[in-house]
């Protein structure tokens, strides 16, 4: 039976320097507080701008458990907000199915950055780091679904500043194609040097609390802090007998492919995705009543955001009220998406509109209709939120009042995803879809890829592209190609790395404690951010549509592959290159690669390293089958299952049917040593087909699950299989991918 | 002071500030003698933009000591390789005279 989609929100959780909870976070913003004040976390002499808005009563003693070592002030408050949004929501993860996506730039970056800088100076040092857990994005995600979980589905992303707003939209593309009954979904952010320094070194910090849409503006605050919501279908709203929030009814996401830190001055791309969500609610201009802009106080944002508003809401923007909630909570970068979600959400609900503080003279070139000083009654039929990040990345949603008699929505069949083409770079070179299978031998691998970059890529446009942004260019460029035809108008890119820029960061911290803040580098700066890899990818080759980051430890090239699918399927895209990209680490292999292994508690202290850990890309070109048909690709493969799961699943693969034809099957594992990979697959229906492994040519690093799927993908584009099963598995959690043979 | 040795040291500062210039902006391949003195740095010229001049700044400020003013008044310092030159060239003339003075 067909199901009523319509999300609505039933839950909301703050954390905010005005308050560490929902109501009095909503309060203080009605009334035009401010929560910026100078930053006492850490010690900030010689920034040039030493006030934001720091979260004032959360510290990791905070944490739920006794053992604090893996959480970081950014997981405490995403437990913080998490709880209370389910809270709110009165839901409880054992009795539905519920996902957790959790959007993140900073990670355990506060708790690490002596040790990080030390680490930097001294590769070698053989300390037991176990400190280091807290520092990975997907800590955040563990470390909530250790306290309040079980979760079925847990995905961690980052986009830079609009990470919070674009869990929403993964969270929706989840609950309409029925993977989850519920999902919390929400951003956290902590502040650090690293962060404080960088804004300051990109001159985008304001010194005095910040004036959006001022004419004296001067920039930003940087704030912290996490925000989440829990979204729910209909019918189990219903069910439930719960009073929803608000209904999420829009929603989109693109990329500006423009520039690493610098809007697109027309405001093009905002203004385009703005309409898209406008479309995707079924919504003209005019059943807008206030927007909650991005709104940072920088001089370029504010009056790109206005320019795009005219655009996406014509003359109706004359008469909808606008304001940023930045002056008041600071940019809560990758929070700020979330907390400004649940912001909404109360606005539709409560009918109240929040201001615009520090707005004192608007500049001309800002003229919208600004909400000032205080929070006002209004009538709020349904609100628009922009959300925009480092390397163009803009998202936009739509709040509408809930009102569960409205007519039902129901989705078509979720689209049918294929592949078209798929190419990968390690050290023994670059492979498209014919060659990726010679990664399946059983060869030694060598650490670093040795390719001539320059050879494949133009000097100038590429300048500002780091290692792994380079690699990507050159893995995405040779895939695209592979996929055929002419570049597709609006693809979409994801990858992944388990750590992120965590050399880089080292070396950023090293040179920030020695040089002190001066002397931070703003073109180091945006390289650190997690999803800089797939925005310069985006920029360098003009890929229009969403980008994303993921990261999910090992299996973290699975994870880019599952989202680009899940961004197919529910059509927010329709073609989009995914995979792994992992740069050698001297961090990663000699410290955090030991204590990741999955390894029990007394080994911890004394393993090493199982297997070198080697350089890696993969990356595989899916398409939504009607597109691939419409444009004649080349299809080599049908995605007829992709499932992704957590621990408490004792029998993940029970969904997966039997091969047609076992003699013509394959599984293709990353790894061959995986004892709890092998025994569940010895308890699936896959039991008698013959298994190979990618980690000998492959190498040992996150980005195998990606190398497994092309390599999949390869022996079914030579004829010798007909269909594969790739299964990845990490701490707690697991990947499955069907591909069937379409040749 | 004769006008010859400053002209040597406009050169002097102008040289390391191209090599600066290619090694800061990673403008790899690019042979820092290639700039031109008088070349504008941002748009037609080099096609630098203002991330670049933010490194710039920074940069200039580790190698040679000498802080370039923020907003509006960076700009005509920026405009070429010969202002940012003469700039740092002023700007720590007038600090050996403060030194000197003290």
């Amino acid at each position: 039976m067909q199901e009523d989609v319509r999300l609505f929100v039933t839950g909301v959780g703050l954390v905010t320097a005005l308050a560490s909870s929902r109501e009095a976070s909503w309060n203080a913003l009605l009334r035009g507080e401010r929560g910026i004040r100078p930053i006492d976390l850490f010690d900030t002499s010689g920034q040039r701008g030493r006030i934001g808005a720091q979260v004032q009563d959360v510290t990791v003693r905070d944490a739920p458990h006794v053992a604090t070592a893996a959480w970081s002030r950014s997981s405490v408050m995403a437990f913080i907000a998490a709880r209370e949004a389910l809270a709110h929501a009165k839901l409880d993860t054992k009795k539905v199915r519920v996902g957790l996506v959790i959007g993140g730039t900073t990670g355990g970056m506060f708790e690490n950055e002596a040790r990080l800088a030390e680490l930097h100076r001294n590769p070698r040092n053989e300390e037991a780091l176990v400190e280091l857990l807290s520092h990975p994005l997907t800590a955040a995600c563990d470390c909530v679904t250790q306290a309040v979980g079980p979760f079925v589905r847990t995905r961690t992303l980052s986009t830079a500043c609009s990470s919070g707003a674009n869990a929403l939209i993964v969270a929706a593309a989840w609950l309409r194609a029925g993977l989850c009954d519920a999902v919390v979904a929400g951003g956290s952010d902590g502040l650090c040097r690293l962060t404080l320094s960088g804004f300051n070194a990109l001159a985008a910090i304001d010194p005095e609390p910040c004036k959006p849409f001022d004419k004296s503006r001067h920039g930003l605050n940087l704030g912290e802090g996490a925000g989440f919501v829990v979204l729910e279908r209909a019918p189990q709203v219903r069910a439930r007998n719960v009073e929803p929030i608000a209904e999420l009814a829009g929603w989109a996401l693109g990329s500006e492919a423009h520039h690493i830190t610098n809007p697109e001055p027309s405001g093009a791309t905002p203004a385009r995705v703005m309409q898209a969500a406008l479309a995707r609610a079924n919504m003209t201009p005019a059943d807008i009543d206030y927007v909650n802009a991005h709104g940072t106080a920088t001089p370029l944002n504010d009056p790109m955001e206005s320019a795009a508003l005219m655009t996406a809401l014509g003359k109706e923007i004359a008469r909808i009220p606008v304001s940023s909630s930045k002056g008041q909570i600071g940019h809560t970068l990758a929070a700020a998406g979330a907390i400004e979600a649940g912001i909404c959400a109360l606005v539709i609900q409560r009918q109240k509109i929040v201001p615009t503080v520090g707005l004192v003279d608007p500049d001309p070139a800002c003229a919208l209709n600004h909400v000032v000083g205080e929070g006002r009654a209004a009538r709020v039929r349904a609100v628009l939120s922009n959300s925009f990040g480092f390397g163009g990345m803009d998202s936009a949603l739509i709040f509408k009042e809930a009102n569960l008699d409205d007519p039902p929505i129901f989705v078509d069949e979720n689209r049918r995803v294929v592949v078209t083409g798929a190419a990968a770079l390690t050290p023994s070179g670059l492979r498209g879809t014919e060659q990726i299978k010679e990664l399946l031998a059983d060869a030694p691998n060598n650490h670093d890829i040795t390719l001539d970059f320059a050879a494949h890529l133009d000097a100038m446009r590429a300048r500002r592209l780091d290692r792994p942004a380079r690699i990507g260019a050159i893995v995405v460029e040779r895939a695209l190609a592979e996929a055929g035809g002419d570049r597709i108008e609006k693809t979409g890119a994801v990858f992944s790395s388990a750590y992120g820029a965590l050399d880089a960061s080292a070396a950023y911290l090293h040179r920030l404690y020695e040089k002190g803040p001066r002397l931070a580098s703003p073109a180091d700066f945006p390289n650190l951010v997690p999803s800089s890899p797939v925005g310069h990818v985006t920029i360098y080759l003009g890929l229009g549509g969403p980008a994303l980051a993921t990261a999910d430890l090992e299996t973290s090239g699975e994870s880019a592959c599952t989202q680009a699918i899940e961004l197919i399927q529910a059509g927010e895209a329709d073609v989009v290159v995914a995979g792994g990209i992992e740069e050698a680490s001297a961090i990663v292999e000699r410290r955090l690669a030991t204590i990741y292994r999955r390894l029990s508690e007394t080994e911890k202290e004394t393993a090493e390293i199982p297997r070198a850990r080697a350089e890696g890309a993969a990356v595989v070109v899916f398409e939504a089958e009607n597109v691939a048909k419409a444009r004649g690709s080349r299809v080599l493969a049908e995605v007829t299952a992709c499932l992704a799961w957590r621990e408490d699943n004792l029998h993940p693969l029970s969904t997966i049917t039997a091969p047609k034809n076992i003699s013509e099957a394959r599984v293709v594992m990353p790894r061959s040593e995986d004892e709890s990979l092998i025994a569940l697959l010895d308890a699936s229906l896959w039991k008698d087909v013959s298994r190979v492994a990618c980690d000998g040519a492959g190498g040992e690093h996150e980005a195998l699950g990606a190398i497994a799927i092309g390599a999949a993908l390869s022996e079914i584009f030579a004829g010798s299989i007909k269909e594969a099963l790739i299964v990845g598995l990490a701490k707690g959690r697991g990947y499955a991918l069907r591909l069937e043979s379409r040749c | 002071m004769s006008l010859e040795p400053q002209t040597n040291l406009k050169t002097e500062t102008a040289h390391a500030l191209k090599e600066l210039i290619v090694r800061e902006l990673k403008l790899d391949g690019k042979d820092p003698a290639s700039i031109d003195d008088e070349a504008s740095l941002f748009g037609e010229g080099l096609g630098l933009d203002s991330l670049d001049a933010l490194q710039l700044a920074m940069s200039i400020e580790e190698q040679f000591g000498v802080r370039i003013p923020e907003g509006d008044e960076a700009r005509p310092i920026f405009r070429c390789v010969a202002t940012l030159a003469a700039h740092i060239d002023s700007s720590r003339a007038e600090a050996a005279k403060v030194t000197a003075g003290a």
